[in-house]
This record gives C-alpha cells, structure tokens and sequence, in this order.
C-alpha cells in the first residue's frame, strides 16, 4: 500500500520516488498545493475504492497522515 | 496498476519520445478505456507537455471555461481528450463565478485570450436560484418573471459576447432539480419545476439559432450518466466543483466533439465489417439463411445496429465495407435476406477478399479519394481491430466485442461523426460519392480526358453567398483539406462578417453533371486591395477534383478582375500535410511567383492583361450576380 501511494504522490507531484519519507508533507513540499491535494485525495478515493471524509481529507497533510487515513479505511 | 497497463503507458511514452504521434494517440486510447481516467489524464497530459510541448503539428483550440462553479479540474481530462482528438487544447480559466465579468469587460482576460471556442458552464442553480431552492414560494406568475429575466441575461450576455468577439460560444442547458419540491406532486402542476427548466431550456435553444453559438446539452449528459454518478455532494461543498471526478472526461469529450467539428476532424466514412457486426454469425458457415437477424435476440441487436448505421448514411456519412468473405454469399445476403436494412446501393465502396483489412481500407480511402484520418472501421474481432490500428494508425478504429447490444453505444458515444452544421448537400452525400465512383468509370472508359469532360456535360454556377448557402460556404473552409490553396477556417459568423463588406467578392460555385447536382463543391473569397484583386480562399471538394472546374474558378475570377479594372490578380498558396495537389495550381495557370519559396508559403500573380484564362468549352456557365 505503502508503495501504491508513493507511486500516486510521484505522478500528481511531480516528485522523486527517493525524496519521499514519512515527514514528506504540504509545508516542505512546492507542488502539493490545495489543487494537487483534492487531486492526490481523489487518486486515493479511487485507487483504494475508499470515501474519505472531509475531515480526513484535511487532516491528510504529509505522506505520514496519509498512510494513517488509508490504513483506518481499509 | 496492472503490468499489462505499464506496459501501454510505455509504449506511449516511447511513442510520444519518438514523434510516432498517431500511435501515441491509440495508445492513450486504450490506456483511457481501461483504467482510472482521472489518473490516466493526468499521466497523458504530463507526457505529451514533457515530450512535445509547444512543437507539435496538432492544430491548436483556444478554451475559455467560464463557469459558475469550480471546474479547473477538468483541465487535465481536456487536454487529454483533445490529444486522443489530435488536438492540442489551450485553456484560459478565470476564478469561478466570473462568467459575467468576463463576458462583460471588453478588457477580460478571457477577450485577450481570443479563444477559438468559450464555454460557458452555468449550473442553473446557481443563475436562477429561486428555480431550484425557494419554487415554493414564488407565485405563477413570479416563475414566470424569474425563467424570462434569466434568458434574456443570457441573451445579453451573448449579445455582448457577439460584439466583442468571433470565436465559437458554447452554452450549457440546465439540469433541472434531480427533486423536485412538490415531489411526484411536480408534473401534475403547470409551472412544476421540471417544466419550468425545461421551459428555460427551449428557450436556450432559441437564443442559439444565432451564428456559432451551440448548446451543449448538459441535462442530456447528466441524466445518460445519472444524478448520483454526475454530481458529487463532498466536492461541491468543500471545493465548490459539483460535478464529479470521474465524469469530467465524459464532460470533456462532450466539449471536444465540437473542437473536432470546428476544427475539420468530424469523421466522413464508416467502414464496416460484416459477419458479427451487421449480422449474427458467420455467412460463409451459416449459410445466408443462417445469419442471425431477425426480431429476436440477438438478431434484433444487429438489426439496431443497422438502423444507426442507416441514420449515418441519411446524415451523410459514407458507408463501405470490408469483409472477408465469398463475394457471391455477401451479395446473396443483400439481395435475400428480408431483414437486411442496409442495401448495396447504401454504400460506395465494397472490398470483399481475403486481402489484410489495412489493404482493403486504403483501397476504399483512394477509390473514394477520403484521407484515412477521416476513416473509422468497426469490427467484431480483436485481431482485425489490431492490425488495421497497427497498419493504419490515423484510421480510427472501434472493436465492437462480442455483445450485439452494445455496439449502438460504442459507434455513437464519440460522436465522432457530429459536425456543427448540417446542409442539403449532407443528405446526399452518399449518392454523390457513388456517382464519382462512377464517374471514374467513365473516366477509364473515355478515349481522352476532353472527351471525358465533354461527356460530363458539366454546368457550373458562380453564386454571391446567401443566407441559405452559408452554412455550406462555412463548412467546406471548415472541411475541405486537399484542394484548398490557404485553407483557412471560417466560421459562419466570420462570413457573415464579410458578405457586409463590399470589398469582399465570395462566391459559391454548384456543379452539376449527367449523373446529378453534385450541391456547392466549391468556394472562392477574394478581397479588393486598391489595384489588385486579392484571393483569400479557394476550394474545391475533393469529389470534383480533376475536372478543370478549378479552371473555370480561376477564369471566373480574372474575368471579374478584368471588368472591375484590376491590373493584377494575387494569390497565395500555405502549405499544408494535405493540400498537396493543390500546391502547383498558379504554376500551371501562368501565374509567376512573386515571393516565397517552392515548399513554404508562396504569392503568385496574374498581370490581367487582353488574353485571360478562358472557361474550358466543355463547361456550361451561369454567373449569378443576384
């Protein structure tokens, strides 16, 4: 799962697979901007075949919180 | 992702790195069936800004969405649908709820842009909101205050819109409220809710019976998907985009029928198979009496199948097949078979051997003289689809699989056919395509190509453009790609523009022959330019090429530029992958070249002198000044 989604932020970010760790998040990085958020939340809805909540689409801010999230929806 | 997915993306990806463009483009059709379009669009437009950017050949559509609600996340889908259109998709995106400002300031963003095409994509909630959430409490008459006062904004908002600008205008219809509030209670009422958008609707429709602007039937389109699928509640309260993720790429391909449509890519020919596609089972096998097409499934899908292949032929859309078959046991099928809706007559070409389908294809595409772009082929089996999309990779292909009962909904979902406008020389296309075939025959058969032109008994008339032959005149800039010396696209509101201005000489020019009244197959545009007679436009259908009616077109326009006194006529050829055999016609009408080079853009001149190109003597002529 863990590689599904670096593989998601790699596409919709425009980021290096080596640059992604845990603390890979909105604030260090340029690219996630709210846009590319909804769009890494989408990719996540329909890769995952899971619904996320819109609190949980707000809290998903680094790559860390992410794999939390998914991990609780599956 | 599936390994089998990887590797398509890769292949595109190689395609793309080495300019194999048109196979770059089927790829991105499969990889656009087959997985998540959203991610899928995402991945294509980043390949194709990466690979090609700026330079690629694909003719270029300028977007402007204006919209009332957040639709910036189309813009992935758009450019993608576009690409697999050969397109290349520009779009400019104000802020959302800006659609009035836009259209309003002649100083927008939008104006500057000059886009080719500006959609505007209102949700009826949001520009008649008393429809949709307080009906209630609005009295009859209140509703029906509110329904006019919203289409006569509309209506100015395009009157504005006309003023400052020529580009295409694209209006969405509404959606009406998916429930009512009077629930089942709504259709018994007068003025129910549902009635009410519809009422708004119709008059959308008449608001648009003016030049280049186009509804775009969204209510349509949300109800062939649904409420529940089309509209996506989470998004439009936290993002303020309403509509779905997933259907964006069906909004996008609605959106880019008309780019292909504008931009002269509408498909021209269907090129059928036979067994499992106009019938069930195998002729060869089953015998003619065998074939499953009758009134009970599935014979009764492929007889649907053969209605919207008819509708296609009564639109104007060339029919033809190629089949692997016996000759004898194909024609005792159309000559027998009671349910055969489709006749040999329907269409205009026939390749029935055991050749590869590619070969067959081209031989219908230069008997019929049709550019393989303009082609689709639509097959039952796998493997044909594959080789002809190996083997012919701008024809586009459709695999119609194994259920009967789809295959209505594969041929028409595209719209890959649909133009923007509809003339009388449409209905009859077909026909006329049949008589050049058999005009070719007699062309083979005439001791010399005089006597063949002779015994065409042509009649051709030169006619100013009127309202009625508008929207040929606008069609044939729009379509016609070999025998047009500049091709340049108009619209009919650009044409409008110029049969005001008296500077401007435009001509339409009707053949007819012994075998029928081939329509308007031709245009000519010239402008006045102090002493010399510019021509802007001059096209010949690809139909008629070949029978000197050029020449009478040319003889047509010196002979005005001589009674008119003009000391020179000029012309320019540009270039194009298709224009080809139009690119020596000044050259061999004694015109000299006065700037340019052999392969670029080229000017040419005629001094107009006591001896002008004559009207070859096997034409009968009408000049028609009124």
């Amino acid at each position: 799962m863990e590689e599904k989604i670096k593989e998601l932020l790699v596409e919709i970010l425009n980021i290096d697979l080596s640059s992604i760790d845990e603390a890979t998040s909105m604030d260090n990085t340029a690219s996630w901007d709210s846009m590319n958020h909804l769009n890494i939340c989408f990719s996540l809805e329909q890769e995952f075949g899971i619904s996320l909540e819109v609190d949980e689409m707000e809290s998903m801010i680094s790559f860390y919180d992410i794999i939390r999230v998914v991990e609780k929806k599956m | 992702m599936t390994n089998r997915h990887n590797e398509v993306r890769r292949a595109f990806l190689h395609a793309l790195q080495s300019h194999q463009v048109h196979e770059a483009i089927g790829l991105a059709r499969l990889l656009f069936e087959e997985n998540a379009p959203l991610r899928e669009c995402m991945f294509i437009r980043k390949c194709i800004e990466k690979n090609i950017g700026e330079a690629n050949a694909f003719p270029v559509v300028r977007v402007a969405l204006l919209s009332s609600f957040s639709l910036e996340f189309i813009h992935d889908a758009l450019i993608a649908v576009g690409f697999l259109s050969g397109l290349c998709v520009r779009i400019y995106q104000p802020g959302f709820a800006q659609f009035r400002q836009e259209i309003l300031n002649p100083a927008s963003g939008m104006y500057a842009f000059h886009p080719d095409v500006t959609i505007l994509a209102v949700e009826g909630k949001h520009i008649a909101p008393d429809l949709y959430k307080n009906y209630l409490d609005r009295s009859e008459q209140e509703l029906e205050a509110i329904k006019q006062e919203v289409a006569s904004e509309i209506n100015s908002l395009i009157e504005i819109f006309r003023k400052n600008i020529e580009g295409t205008l694209l209006i969405h219809n509404f959606a009406a409220p998916e429930f009512p509030e009077l629930g089942i209670l709504d259709g018994q009422l007068k003025k129910g809710q549902i009635q009410i958008i519809g009422e708004l609707n119709s008059s959308l429709y008449q608001l648009a019976q003016q030049q280049g602007v186009f509804i775009v039937n969204y209510q349509s389109l949300v109800n062939r998907f649904g409420y529940t699928q089309w509209f996506d509640k989470k998004l439009e309260y936290y993002a303020q985009a309403p509509v779905a993720q997933l259907m964006l790429p069906n909004l996008a391909s609605e959106y880019a029928k008309y780019f292909r449509a504008l931009k002269g890519l509408s498909k021209k020919c269907l090129v059928v198979d036979l067994d499992n596609t106009l019938w069930g089972g195998i002729v060869g096998e089953d015998g003619p009496n065998g074939i499953k097409l009758n009134h009970q499934y599935p014979g009764s899908a492929f007889i649907e199948f053969q209605e919207a292949i008819f509708a296609l032929y009564k639109r104007g859309i060339i029919l033809a097949i190629a089949s692997k078959n016996n000759p004898e046991d194909v024609d005792e099928v159309f000559e027998s078979h009671p349910n055969m809706l489709l006749k040999k007559d329907h269409f205009a070409s026939m390749e029935i051997n055991w050749n590869p389908k590619s070969e067959s294809i081209k031989k219908i595409a230069k008997g019929l003289n049709i550019s393989l772009e303009h082609m689709v082929f639509v097959d039952d089996n796998p493997v044909e689809c594959e080789q002809v999309r190996e083997a012919l990779p701008t024809v586009s292909v459709i695999h119609l699989g194994k259920q009967p009962e789809h295959f209505v909904n594969l041929l028409s979902k595209e719209g890959l056919f649909d133009t923007i406008s509809f003339s009388l020389e449409d209905r009859s296309r077909s026909q006329l395509y049949k008589q050049r075939a058999q005009s070719e025959e007699l062309k083979n058969s005439s001791a010399s190509l005089e006597d063949f032109y002779r015994n065409l008994k042509m009649s051709v008339c030169f006619m100013p453009i009127n309202e009625e032959s508008l929207v040929r005149a606008a069609q044939l800039t729009q379509k016609t790609n070999q025998f047009n010396l500049t091709t340049i696209r108009y619209t009919e509101v650009d044409i409008a523009e110029r049969m005001r201005d008296s500077n401007w000489v435009l001509r339409t020019v009707q053949v007819k022959d012994r075998y029928g009244d081939n329509g308007i197959v031709g245009l000519v545009m010239t402008k006045k330019e102090k002493e010399q007679l510019s021509i802007d436009t001059f096209l010949l259908s690809c139909r008629v090429i070949g029978r000197t009616i050029e020449t009478a077109m040319l003889a047509f326009i010196l002979k005005i530029a001589k009674t008119e006194n003009f000391h020179s006529v000029v012309g320019k050829i540009i270039p194009t992958q298709k224009n080809v055999p139009a690119r020596d016609f000044y050259r061999q009408h004694n015109f000299k070249l006065v700037e340019g080079s052999e392969s670029g853009w080229s000017t040419w001149q005629y001094a107009v002198g006591k001896d002008l190109i004559p009207y070859p003597d096997w034409f009968a002529i009408a000049e028609n000044d009124s």
